[in-house]
């Protein structure tokens, strides 16, 4: 797994700074952030669609580079599992005595990410072009890509 | 010669063997720590592991020099022993400490390597086919 892409709402202040935390952390594995609002999604993951659990509007979802597909607390465990410092913390979080706590806290921010992002600051454009910056062009057949 | 060079004699002999002996035990047995941690690479495992030898002797042979002098002067056998001993006593403890302290120091180069190596530690909801990099 060499990178892990990260569909965020671009529409929610928390997550852009959420997003914008975990861009300026040192990381094992790159991470990639794609709004959900984003018609590239469907581009990059022609399959995800298809798949009958998929929540993009009520939890968070990231992909690896390998197609796998990560929701909720998940998702939320393997973007620290991403993270240099945070690692330890996602083996800690993913073990069963801690996972049932964590898929609540995750339910609950997600949640509520429009009420929370009330009391944040309005997303700025700046911090959107740098969460946008994280993703390179979409490589398809005929484009040369490295 | 007085007791108290006796004394001196004696510590300085007993201090520099226990000394070396734990450096030596430290260099052999953390070697298979090190060269774990650093996932293989021998000549880095190997460099590390000299360096915190020569440390470890260079804090060691320090605190044994620097205790040297005695407070209390032996007139006899006895009170060599008695000085002698607490003495050793303060070596040997300094010398625990270190090790626990170097083995502190493998176990946590050794957590980091594995951490790195470490799987996801959740398992994927669903894997998707086509995916575009």
């Amino acid at each position: 797994m060499k990178s892990l892409y990260v569909l965020y709402d671009q529409e929610c202040s928390l997550c852009l700074s959420c997003g914008h935390w975990l861009m300026r952390q040192a990381a094992f594995i790159q991470l990639r952030f794609i709004p959900l609002q984003s018609p590239e999604i469907a581009q990059r993951f022609p399959g995800l669609k298809e798949w009958d659990g998929l929540d993009l509007r009520e939890k968070l979802v990231v992909v690896s580079d390998e197609g796998a597909v990560y929701q909720g607390q998940y998702a939320w465990i393997m973007c620290l599992y991403a993270l240099r410092d945070y690692r330890e913390w996602s083996q800690r979080l993913a073990e069963p005595l801690l996972l049932p706590f964590a898929r609540r806290v995750c339910e609950l921010v997600s949640r509520n990410r429009l009420a929370i992002s009330h009391f944040l600051k309005a997303p700025t454009a700046e911090l959107r072009n740098t969460l946008a910056a994280s993703l390179p062009p979409v490589c398809s057949i005929g484009t040369k890509c490295d | 010669m007085t007791p108290i060079v006796w004394t001196y004699i004696s510590y300085l002999i007993i201090s520099v063997a226990l000394t070396i002996w734990v450096a030596r035990t430290l260099f052999k047995n953390g070697r298979i720590f090190l060269v774990d941690s650093f996932l293989g690479n021998e000549p880095l495992a190997d460099s590390i592991n000299h360096l915190l030898v020569v440390g470890f002797y260079l804090i060691n042979f320090g605190y044994v020099t620097m205790a040297l002098k005695s407070a209390d002067k032996p007139v006899d056998l006895q009170g060599v022993l008695e000085t002698l001993s607490g003495k050793i006593g303060w070596v040997l403890l300094i010398l625990g400490g270190m090790h626990f302290f170097n083995l502190f120091i493998f176990s946590k180069m050794r957590k980091r390597a594995l951490l790195q190596n470490a799987l996801p530690p959740v398992p994927p909801q669903v894997f998707v086919q086509g995916v575009t990099p």
